[in-house]
Order: structure tokens, then C-alpha cells, then sequence
């Protein structure tokens, strides 16, 4: 089930199809895509183009109709439904557009929580969240509430969970989206600066400032890839 | 995920989540005590209708006239001599029995007398507590003694019943002297208290209280439980032989061992209608658990699938709300019992007997942990299935 591959991402031929009553919705239409360790990636195309499905799919949020997929050597779709728990736990780390923080924990429970689901003791969690949580500069907020923080600064909650596992992959669907222009230019320097510390980074966008941050773009249109860097 | 660190998580949503908790809790709490008075309520029940019986000799049977007053050929000292010679009948008194005024002191009351032949006494468990009981002389010699009924006696004396012995007290105005008052003895099985009546010597009620309207009812004694039936049977037919005019029907053959039974049944009718009534409100309240739950399924669905995307595995999301389930329930279920508990004293002013049990406290428990996990767990359940990405966009 493991090979060895110079790819963080290496998928072939996906294919997403959405049953709409008698109506097929090829939404994917086999699509491929392979991100390099220490790539720096935006996914580019207009709204409805398909983004976000290529997006859960890496993410392993969702299964796809067909292909293939193997995420850092590992093939995903014959994967049991525990060992792509697992995948997202440790491999992943997902961002996304609505921050996705849970309510009633504090900004510290929030960014521990995947570091207690893969059995690590609660007193290393707090340590490697509150590192995290600091120099995201949040020193100051790890007992906040999500309700009690600004947009950016939940934004950056949900950045400190997704690396503090210290993940193969960043994935994030429209980070900036919810934010204005201050907060959004600041996150994109926490993506730049991930970046260049070796972290491999897909990203969705529609700010084509955004795109011009990164070192590669992918397009996507009706469900088809097309890649120009 | 360590089950310390799943637990602290279920508690962080428990005690940030307060009015969830305490509208779900709530729910719980009322079905448990519901379960459990209604249990208290039955076991006080039947416990009252064996109490009440407990001193009936169920061989016991009563023969009496079925329309009081207007019976043309009615009972007789003779029949009760007639009875005797089936074989499956040990023993048979007439006994009369009247109302009126009892007068002691100043004191007056209305009350029951019953006339006795002295044998009746033993047959009956009737023991003085204090004087003596009747005697054959008192019979042979129409003796104007009367024995008192325990609680009468409290009754006629205020409280002060050892005053009553030795002393005259009239019944619709004949003067007899009280020589002894009975111990209690409860339900006779034969619709009349012992303990509210005064007794006197069959003879004296005979041609001294009553006259001409002595009217006897027949105690028979079967020689064993297990003979009642066959006594009864004998006790039809030697009637109809004896009493052409009306035969067995014009009378009434009561057994006391039918009578237990049917209270018995009567009291576990009850305690199952009462039950059905708990099961009626579990349902209700478990509804409303669910309404809870169901409003808050679509926010918790989503975190649900958050936590599917930071990688949390299925059993362990089933793990965290299970345990969430059974501890909101648990409390909710002993708080219920606890109610239930401070409700006794409510229901002893409507005169019901309610006896706590430990059966009760059980039931009540394992309902509302069966309820709180089956309805608040079933959400989380349905959820846990679905993939991260339904959970996320669930509306
Ligand atoms: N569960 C679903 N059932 C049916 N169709 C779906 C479902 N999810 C997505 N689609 C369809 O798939 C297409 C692509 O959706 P997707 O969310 O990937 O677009 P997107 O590129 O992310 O758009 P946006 O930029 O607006 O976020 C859309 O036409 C959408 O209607
Ligand atoms: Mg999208």
C-alpha cells in the first residue's frame, strides 16, 4: 500500500460525479494533480468550478467517484474508514474558509484537541499548543473563546491547530475569504513564512493577490485542471 | 483519545452548554420520579390490601341473606347445626348483627353490635387485650356482657380504653356491662370491621337487642383452604333443601380466600395502570430529551464533523456523547429519585400509601439512563456516519 514518491499529493484521474435525482453532475472530470514536498500551491478558478470538491477529496473529507490517490506514499482509497482518520490526523492539516473552531473550548483546548486524538498527554498538548498559539501571536488569547476573538486572529486559532501536529500537508479552502484585507495580508505571511520553514501548502483562492503570493498555480475550470506556473 | 481527556471534553460541553443540559436534564428528572412514585404507590398499595387481610382465615366463608331486611325464609340457628354434617366444614356460627346508638358516659356513637355463640371467638383470632372474652355462660345465661372492639373502644373512652372495662354502656338504649375489649384484628373479610363493633352473646342479640329482626348470617369454617369450594357446594345444596320457598339463590356465599384474591388483583391492576401511566410520561419527556437534542443536532452535527477533520475516529466521537448521554442522564436520574423522594410526603395528604422501594430506585435509574442514552445518543449516532464532509455541510 506504500510506495515511495517524490509527491506529497499524487493523484490521477479523479473523477467526482453528484447524483442530482436522474441528473449526473460531473463536477471533477478526471482530474490530476501532484504537489512536490515544500510546494507552495494555489488552486485558481471561478466559483463553482470545483475547487473545494478537488479540495475535501485531498483533504480525505470526501471520496472520489474514481481515481486515484496517494497522500505521501499512501493509497487512499483503499484505506479503511479508522487508518484516513488517522491520515487526517496526522498527515493533514486542514484551514478552513469558516475557521471551523469548536465553540465552547478555549483557544488552547481548540489547538490541542488534534494532538489528544492522536493520544499525546494533555500536559505535552498545552505545551506545543500554547508554542504554537505564541508565535501565531496569540500569546495572549490562549484562554479566549472563538466568540471572543476577531476573524483574524480565529483564523490563526485554526492555523496553529492545523500545524501543530506538525503535518506532510496544509490544506486550506479560501483562508481569507471571511477576512478583510489587513487580516488577510497577515495570514498569507503566516502561509509565506510556514512555507518557507518546508511545509507544503495547497491553497484555494479567488484574490488573485493572493495568487501572487505563491509559486505555483493550478486552474481549474468546469471540473478540468489546467497548470501553467 | 485518553479517556481523561475524553471526559474533560464531554464536561467542557455539559457545563458550557447549560441550557441544553438542564432542558434535557429536566426530562429525565420527571420521568424518573415519575417511575418511582409510581412504583412507591403500587408496593404501598399492595401492601396496604395484605396488611388489611393479613389476620383473615381464608377458609372462612359467609352465608347471608342477598337483600337485606326482605327475605322471606331467612337463615336460622338450625342451618348453621345443618352445615356442620358435611364433612368438608369444620365449624358454623350464626351471628347476628345490628346498628345503632352506643351510648358510654356521655358519649354516643353509631355503631355496629354483633351477636356471637363464644366459639366464634377462636375461630375469628378475637383475644381480649383486656377483661375476658365470652364465655358458654354468658351464652347458657343471656348475659348482658359485651366485649369491645379495639378501636371503638379508643373511640367511646377518647383515647382511654382500660376505662371502659367494668363499666355500663347501652345500645339503643339496653344497658349491658363491658367485661373485655379485643385486639385488633383488621378486615374480617366479611365487609365489617371487628374493631369499630361492640359483641355480644348470640343469645342476648337474639331476644334482647333485636327481637323479632334477628336475621342471622352463617361463619362457616372449612376444614381446610383447599375444601372451600367443596364446602361451599355443600352449603348450596343442603339451603335449597332446607329453604324451598327461595332456595340457595335468595342468599349470598361469600369466601374470604376470593376476596383476598380479587384485592390482590385490584392492587396489581392498579400498579400496572399506574405504570403504564410512567411509561406514558418516560415517552413524553424522552420526546422532549429528543426535540433537545434535534435542535441542537445541526450545530453539533457540524462540530461533529470538525472533529472528523482534525481526526478524531468514529468510536471516539460515539465514546464522547455516550458518556455525554449517561452522565446527563445519570444526574437527571438520581435528582428524579431524589424527587421522588421529597414527593412522598405530597402524596400521604391525598391518602395514598406510597411505600418507597429499592426496586423503585432501580427502575426509575435504569429508565432514565435507557431513555437519556437511547434518545440523546441516537443524534450523535446517525451523525458519526456520516462522512467529514456531510457532517461540515450538514443543514
Ligand atoms: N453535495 C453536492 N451535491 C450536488 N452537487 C454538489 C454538491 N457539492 C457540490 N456540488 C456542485 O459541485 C460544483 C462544484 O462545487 P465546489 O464547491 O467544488 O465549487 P467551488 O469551486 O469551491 O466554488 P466556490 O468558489 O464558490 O467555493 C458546484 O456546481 C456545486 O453545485
Ligand atoms: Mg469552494
Amino acid at each position: 500500500m506504500i510506495y515511495s514518491s517524490k509527491y506529497v499529493i499524487d493523484a490521477n484521474n479523479i473523477v467526482k460525479i453528484y447524483q442530482n435525482g436522474s441528473e449526473e453532475l460531473k463536477v471533477l472530470d478526471n482530474v490530476s494533480i501532484k504537489v512536490s514536498k515544500g510546494d507552495f500551491m494555489a488552486i485558481l478558478g471561478p466559483s463553482g468550478s470545483g475547487k473545494s470538491t478537488l479540495m475535501n477529496i485531498l483533504g480525505c473529507l470526501d471520496l472520489p467517484t474514481s481515481g486515484q490517490y496517494y497522500l505521501d506514499g499512501l493509497d487512499v482509497l483503499k484505506a479503511s474508514e479508522n487508518e484516513l482518520a488517522e491520515v487526517r490526523n496526522k498527515k493533514i492539516g486542514f484551514i478552513f474558509q469558516k475557521f471551523n473552531l469548536l465553540p465552547r473550548l478555549t483557544a488552547m483546548q481548540n489547538v490541542m484537541l488534534p494532538l489528544l486524538y492522536r493520544g499525546v498527554d494533555e500536559e505535552e498538548a498545552g505545551e506545543l499548543a500554547k508554542e504554537k498559539l505564541t508565535i501565531l501571536g496569540l500569546g495572549a488569547r490562549l484562554h479566549h473563546r472563538p466568540n471572543e476573538l476577531s476573524g483574524g486572529q480565529q483564523q490563526r486559532v485554526a492555523i496553529a491547530r492545523a500545524i501543530v501536529g506538525s503535518p506532510q500537508l496544509l490544506l486550506a479552502d479560501e483562508p481569507t475569504g471571511n477576512l478583510d484585507s489587513k487580516s488577510s495580508r497577515e495570514v498569507m505571511e503566516i502561509f509565506k513564512e510556514l512555507n518557507q520553514q518546508g511545509n507544503t501548502i495547497l491553497i484555494i483562492t479567488h484574490d488573485a493577490e493572493v495568487a501572487g503570493q505563491v509559486k505555483k498555480i493550478v486552474h481549474i475550470r468546469d471540473g478540468k485542471v489546467y497548470e501553467n506556473n | 483519545m485518553q479517556l481523561t481527556q475524553l471526559l474533560k471534553l464531554v464536561l467542557i460541553n455539559i457545563t458550557q452548554n447549560k441550557v441544553r443540559t438542564f432542558l434535557t436534564t429536566l426530562g429525565v428528572i420527571v420521568g424518573t420520579a415519575t417511575i418511582f412514585l409510581v412504583v412507591a404507590i403500587g408496593k404501598g398499595g399492595e401492601a396496604r390490601v395484605n396488611e388489611q387481610y393479613s389476620k383473615l382465615n381464608v377458609g372462612t366463608i359467609i352465608v347471608m341473606g342477598s337483600h337485606r331486611g326482605r327475605i322471606v325464609d331467612p337463615l336460622t340457628k338450625k342451618d348453621a347445626e345443618l352445615f356442620l354434617k358435611s364433612e368438608n366444614i369444620a365449624q358454623a356460627f350464626p351471628i347476628l348483627r345490628g346498628s345503632g346508638n352506643i351510648t358510654f358516659n356521655n358519649y354516643s356513637t353509631t355503631g355496629n353490635f354483633i351477636a356471637i355463640q363464644p366459639e366464634f371467638q377462636r375461630s375469628n383470632n378475637l383475644t381480649a387485650q383486656q377483661g375476658r372474652s365470652l364465655d358458654k355462660e354468658d351464652e347458657q345465661k343471656r348475659n348482658k356482657a359485651a366485649v369491645v372492639g379495639a378501636e371503638l373502644a379508643n373511640t367511646l373512652t377518647d383515647g382511654y380504653p382500660s376505662e371502659i372495662v367494668g363499666q355500663t354502656i347501652s345500645i339503643n338504649n339496653r344497658r349491658l356491662t363491658v367485661v373485655g375489649i379485643y385486639n385488633r384484628v383488621g378486615d374480617s373479610g366479611s365487609g365489617m370491621s371487628y374493631d369499630d363493633a361492640v359483641f355480644v352473646p348470640y343469645s342476648v342479640g337474639e331476644k334482647f337487642l333485636l327481637g323479632t329482626r334477628a336475621n342471622p348470617v352463617i361463619n362457616v369454617q372449612a376444614t381446610s383452604m383447599d375444601t372451600v369450594q367443596a364446602a361451599i357446594s355443600d352449603i348450596t345444596n343442603i339451603l335449597d333443601e332446607t329453604h324451598r320457598a327461595g332456595g340457595a339463590d335468595q342468599f349470598r356465599i361469600l369466601d374470604a380466600g376470593s376476596r383476598l384474591a380479587a384485592a390482590q388483583e385490584s392492587a396489581r391492576t392498579m400498579s400496572l395502570l399506574l405504570l403504564a401511566v410512567a411509561v406514558v410520561v418516560l415517552i413524553v419527556s424522552g420526546i422532549g430529551i429528543m426535540n433537545v437534542m434535534f435542535v441542537t443536532v445541526k450545530e453539533r452535527t457540524r462540530e461533529i464533523g470538525t472533529l472528523k477533520a482534525i481526526g478524531a475516529k468514529k468510536r471516539e466521537i460515539l465514546g464522547q456523547f455516550l458518556i455525554e448521554a449517561v452522565i446527563i442522564s445519570l444526574t437527571g436520574g438520581i435528582i428524579g429519585v431524589a424527587a421522588g423522594f421529597l414527593a412522598l410526603p405530597v402524596l400521604s395528604c391525598f391518602e395514598l400509601t406510597a411505600l418507597p422501594s429499592l426496586s423503585g430506585v432501580l427502575l426509575g435509574l435504569i429508565f432514565s439512563v435507557v431513555t437519556g442514552v437511547f434518545f440523546g445518543f441516537y443524534p450523535a449516532w446517525k451523525a458519526a456516519d456520516l462522512s467529514p464532509l456531510e457532517a461540515l455541510r450538514y443543514e
